[in-house]
């Protein structure tokens, strides 16, 4: 870990600047550590066989031929698994992943076999000549068909027993059903009723994936005594649990290690390769490495894709009185987090505006596709997608201006959020009026007459940050005064080292430059619920707060025992000297933060949902080819509210980079998917934006904004631009051209078709 | 990828007598851009690579002919080709397409015979050279042979060359008033394959057209010749009336192959309007539409 002094290093005030990231030089140096390519000792490594069927019964797995292949050091399947981890399923919501396929597959790319090897191509080759027979059962893909429960992926719930709101699942039979998230608040059937207007839409969602540039990577050395991990992980504290459940032993013998970690998004949270590198190393008893590659990515975790029904009343004046929300999330195969993502985004499925009447329904479904997990938003870039394009359509189909329709129904600080919370500290308003500022909305806009048409639109979201969690942090003052940060948080490019690193700083009055802070390794760092929906800098952020405070609180007292003159600044070493009578000791100081929180009664309410709001928004100039259905994104304005930023500089790439992901998955990222088999499986044929894809004119903002409860009055940023890019865009395009699309991704194809259909000479042919 | 060999011979004679025509698991590579995909994907696993990178220089190489033909070197590499002053003042549509095609960490290494030899259909420079009339020469165990571009592509990832027969160079014939434009239509990010490409080169006095090649890729099996549209445009004025000729012949005269870039029916739209925007842009010798 770096810990250059930058010139312009100094002390006070580490708060609100923009310091650039601490590790970058490592990174584009080329000296940074990945799990990807690291190598220990006698390591083997570890090659997938996986299905090739969605759902089927195991009849047979002939490893035979690959473990005649030279060079082949083992070829294991769940049998042997069993004979080491006796109940080898896992996951943070349900145990019901096993490590590899127990008599049944569940998707097509699902680990059966594993050929282990000391060069990663000879088990390439041997995995190529395992055969598998299977059963081929029904199987269920569509979210919405899934709910029927015709066919059935799984025969029995596993529910983890984790979070306290999922026990009553338990044991559950001929269900797909993972999770029902219910909220009712008044009467929106009576509303309706009494509405003068009533209008529903259904949206979709696809199904696209994090792909980060580093895959997925683990390597476990497993010995009698314990078990050491080095795994690209988000989460290396619930690695580390859940590793301890499947051996059956106190989480002491198990120490994850985390270095650089290139990407995650989400993806990389809970368990993914750590348990069958565990297991490998199990039976082979060498250190086994799982590093998938790029292509292995559209096999492991991805996110949901999402069928969406939004039902809204409103009254003569156009106040929304009434707004009923049907949410179907494909979870795939394994529940992952997934019944996190469906409950924790049904809070605020109705979006940000002021409702009397709300209900919200929010179904996990499983179906025989890759599990779905959290990506950069925990399902609330798919609500978005559905609220605020819903909300244009009925201002459009009202003659209402979009602006001026949603600042009629905007909630607004103080009032209740459809949980029952109050709203606090979100500048809903203030951030969509800086969007439609920047979009000069209440000037002339030329929309064009020829081929190419221009349009504009916006839109601004609301997501209440996901809790209870915990986050504890150490901070330790050496001999010499100099400053160790130890916190679980996983920078994985977000640049939370740099932001933690000047939280301690602006504590103990040090440059930010001088912090070290000691990389992931649970044997030393302290627990951190997970780096995950833009929760790091809230609450680690407090965490550190605390600990350098209390480290500052004991060096007080130091200077207070060695009887220094009040207002003293003698150097901290000089202090430990006059202590011990040498350069030694430590002081150290801990922090432990976790906000207070009132999980929702059976109507979905509660006073307390969340320690804080998020609030973001978007707004888009597009031109549209009419004679191709091609949308060029002119201009994209982000505006969030991230309270006082604590690294402006990194606060705005955070901004940027979320947006043009969403960009991505708003214009042309899917997985096709042919009765359960990805059919663009590859970067070939799987593409993410690039910089040509970058829109001309890009502008991110903060509004001013505290977070009053916040760490110097700041809040996470990680997700926010992703919420508002789609709906923005849909928005624009109808703006432009007269055409509305419900699903995802706008291809030009989609845009074209949509124009055809809206002149009444519909495209043939699929 | 699963283990291989990998022979570096000294000549072109010596790597052809290397490769069993009947062997299908021994190939040449050059670059390897393309080739290196396909043996990531699983769907390529060759016994043997005959890598021609050995004597790679001794095909390397751009210059215009006396006769004013332009002639690179098969091993050339992309960006080379797109940096070549005698490339850009000889035919400057191609300097143009390449700074699209893939990207600079391909085209450092890709080569020009490679990209050829490999056939496939998205590929950026086969519709161009074709549409210029190009040809490559062809080494075999009995002597070399000329095959026009248009020839050597015979399907999808198919050409006209025996197992054992290398591509040693690619010859562009003069252009005089030929103006050219290449059009590559992606649907997807912006450096994704095309969804569909269209090259045009033609020659038009005031507003007539004298002369014109036209040719889709992408969207089809290979790159292919619009025979029909190019009777339809040669000797019209490229009016408003004529171009939806044009667009109508073209988008009636190919196969039109459906995959995750769009329907066969939108591709087919897509044809229709770019045929006549690569035409506009080519007669009025504006360079590249949008």
């Amino acid at each position: 870990m770096a810990t250059t002094n930058a010139p312009d290093a100094r002390v006070g005030h580490q708060v609100g600047r923009s310091l650039p990231r601490l590790e970058a030089r490592e990174k584009v140096s080329g000296r940074a550590e990945y799990t990807h390519l690291m190598q220990l000792p006698g390591m083997l490594h570890a090659k997938i066989f996986r299905s090739t069927v969605a759902h089927g019964r195991i009849k047979s797995v002939d490893t035979s031929a690959a473990r005649q292949v030279p060079g082949v050091y083992a070829v294991y399947a769940s049998e042997d698994v069993l004979k080491v981890i006796p109940d080898p399923f896992y996951g943070p919501a349900f145990h019901d992943q096993p490590i590899l396929a127990v008599g049944k597959v569940h998707y097509v790319g699902e680990p059966v076999a594993v050929v282990l090897a000391a060069d990663p191509h000879i088990a390439e080759q041997a995995v190529q000549q395992i055969v598998a027979d299977y059963e081929e059962l029904p199987a269920v893909f569509d979210e919405v068909e899934a709910a029927e429960n015709r066919t059935l992926v799984h025969e029995e719930l596993r529910p983890a027993g984790t979070f306290a709101d999922l026990k009553h699942l338990k044991g559950r039979k001929s269900t797909n059903i993972a999770l029902d998230f219910r909220l009712r608040r008044g009467d929106v059937e009576k509303a309706f009723a009494s509405a003068a207007h009533v209008f529903e839409h259904t949206f979709r969602t696809q199904k696209v994936l994090h792909l980060a540039l580093e895959p997925y990577a683990s390597i476990a050395d497993f010995r009698d005594d314990g078990v050491t991990i080095y795994s690209a992980a988000q989460g290396p504290s619930f690695v580390r649990t859940e590793i301890a459940r499947l051996l059956g032993w106190p989480e002491n013998r198990v120490r994850i290690k985390v270095p650089y970690v290139g990407g995650g998004y989400g993806g990389k949270l809970y368990i993914k390769m750590e348990a069958l590198a565990t297991a490998m190393s199990m039976l082979a008893r060498r250190p086994v490495k799982v590093a998938l590659t790029m292509e292995e990515q559209f096999y492991t975790i991805t996110k949901h894709p999402a069928t969406l029904r939004i039902k809204s009343g409103l009254d003569q004046e156009g106040r929304i009185v009434a707004r009923k929300c049907e949410v179907w999330w494909n979870g795939g195969a394994y529940a992952d987090i997934g019944p996190r993502v469906t409950q924790k985004s049904g809070f605020t499925a109705s979006g940000p505006y002021d409702i009397d009447n709300v209900s919200i329904d929010s179904y996990a479904l499983y179906t025989n596709l890759t599990p779905a997990g959290a990506l950069r938003g925990f399902g609330i870039p798919q609500l978005v997608w559905a609220y605020e394009s819903h909300t244009d359509m009925i201002a459009r189909a009202l003659k209402r201006d979009p602006l001026a329709f949603r600042k009629q129904n905007l909630l607004r600080n103080g009032r209740p959020q459809a949980t029952g919370t109050i709203l606090k500290d979100a500048a809903i308003e203030k951030v969509l009026d800086r969007v439609a500022d920047r979009l000069k909305w209440n000037q002339p806009f030329t929309r064009g007459t020829g081929v190419v048409r221009r349009g504009r639109g916006l839109a601004v979201a609301l997501k209440a940050v996901i809790a209870p969690t915990t986050s504890v942090a150490i901070v330790n003052i050496a001999g010499d005064g100099s400053t160790t940060l130890y916190c679980g948080t996983v920078d994985m490019g977000q640049g939370s080292d740099t932001a933690m690193a000047q939280i301690v700083g602006e504590v103990l009055n040090v440059p930010a430059e001088s912090v070290r802070i000691v990389p992931r390794d649970t044997d030393v760092t302290p627990y951190d619920m997970g780096t995950l929906g833009s929760r790091s800098l809230f609450h680690m952020g407090h965490a550190v707060r605390l600990a350098a405070e209390e480290a500052g609180a004991k060096v007080a007292a130091l200077r207070r025992e060695l009887s220094e003159p009040e207002g003293s600044n003698a150097p901290l070493a000089d202090l430990f000297r006059k202590k011990y009578g040498m350069q030694a000791g430590n002081i150290v100081g801990t922090g432990t933060y976790k906000p207070d929180y009132i999980p929702p009664d059976d109507s979905g309410l509660t006073t307390n949902a969340t320690p804080f709001w998020m609030v973001a928004g978007s707004g888009v100039e597009v031109e549209v080819d009419t004679q191709t259905g091609h949308v060029r994104i002119a201009r994209l304005i982000n505006v969030a509210d991230v309270g006082n930023p604590i690294n402006p500089k990194i606060v705005e790439t955070q901004l940027s980079g979320a947006a043009l992901m969403q960009l991505g998955f708003s214009m042309f990222e899917k997985m096709h998917i042919d009765g359960g088999q990805v059919t663009n499986a590859s970067l070939a044929d799987y593409k993410i934006p690039g910089m040509n894809d970058v829109p001309l004119v890009m502008e991110n903002e903060t509004v001013d904004s505290i977070q009053e409860n916040g760490p110097f009055g700041a809040k996470g940023v990680g997700e926010l631009a992703t919420f508002g890019v789609s709906p923005a865009i849909a928005n624009a395009i109808d703006d432009a051209v007269g055409v509305r699309l419900t699903e995802l991704p706008m291809t030009p194809e989609a845009v074209f078709r949509a124009l055809r259909a809206n002149a009444n000479q519909p495209l043939g042919g699929e | 990828v699963t283990p291989f060999d990998i022979v570096e011979p000294r000549s072109v004679k010596e790597a052809i007598a290397l490769i069993d025509p009947d062997d299908a698991d021994v190939r040449a590579i050059a670059g390897g851009t393309a080739l290196m995909l396909l043996m990531k994907a699983g769907v390529f696993r060759p016994r043997r690579l005959i890598s021609l990178r050995k004597f790679g220089d001794s095909l390397s190489g751009i210059a215009t002919t006396p006769s004013g033909e332009l002639r690179i070197g098969a091993m050339t590499s992309l960006s080379a080709v797109e940096h070549s002053p005698h490339v850009l003042r000889h035919a400057p549509v191609i300097g143009r397409t390449m700074r699209r095609l893939s990207n600079v960490r391909v085209r450092n290494v890709a080569t020009i015979g490679g990209a050829l030899a490999h056939a496939d259909p998205h590929m950026d420079l086969p519709p161009v050279l074709i549409a210029l009339g190009a040809s490559v020469s062809v080494a075999g165990t009995s002597g070399e042979r000329t095959v026009l571009v248009e020839d050597l592509l015979t399907g999808y990832y198919e050409t006209a060359l025996a197992k054992n027969e290398l591509i040693t160079d690619v010859r562009i014939p003069a252009q005089a008033a030929s103006r050219a434009v290449y059009c590559k239509v992606t649907t997807g990010s912006a450096d994704d394959w095309p969804a569909l490409g269209v090259a045009v080169a033609l020659v038009a006095e005031g507003s007539t057209v004298k002369s014109a090649r036209l040719v889709a890729s992408a969207a089809t099996t290979k790159a292919i010749r619009l025979t029909a549209a190019e009777e339809a445009l040669i000797g019209s004025t490229a009016d408003d009336a004529a171009l939806k000729a044009v667009a109508e012949a073209a988008a009636e005269e190919v196969d039109i192959l459906a995959d995750v870039r769009g329907s066969a029916s939108y591709k087919r739209e897509l044809l229709r309007v770019y045929v006549v925007r690569a035409i506009r842009a080519a007669v009025q010798a504006n360079g590249v539409p949008s």
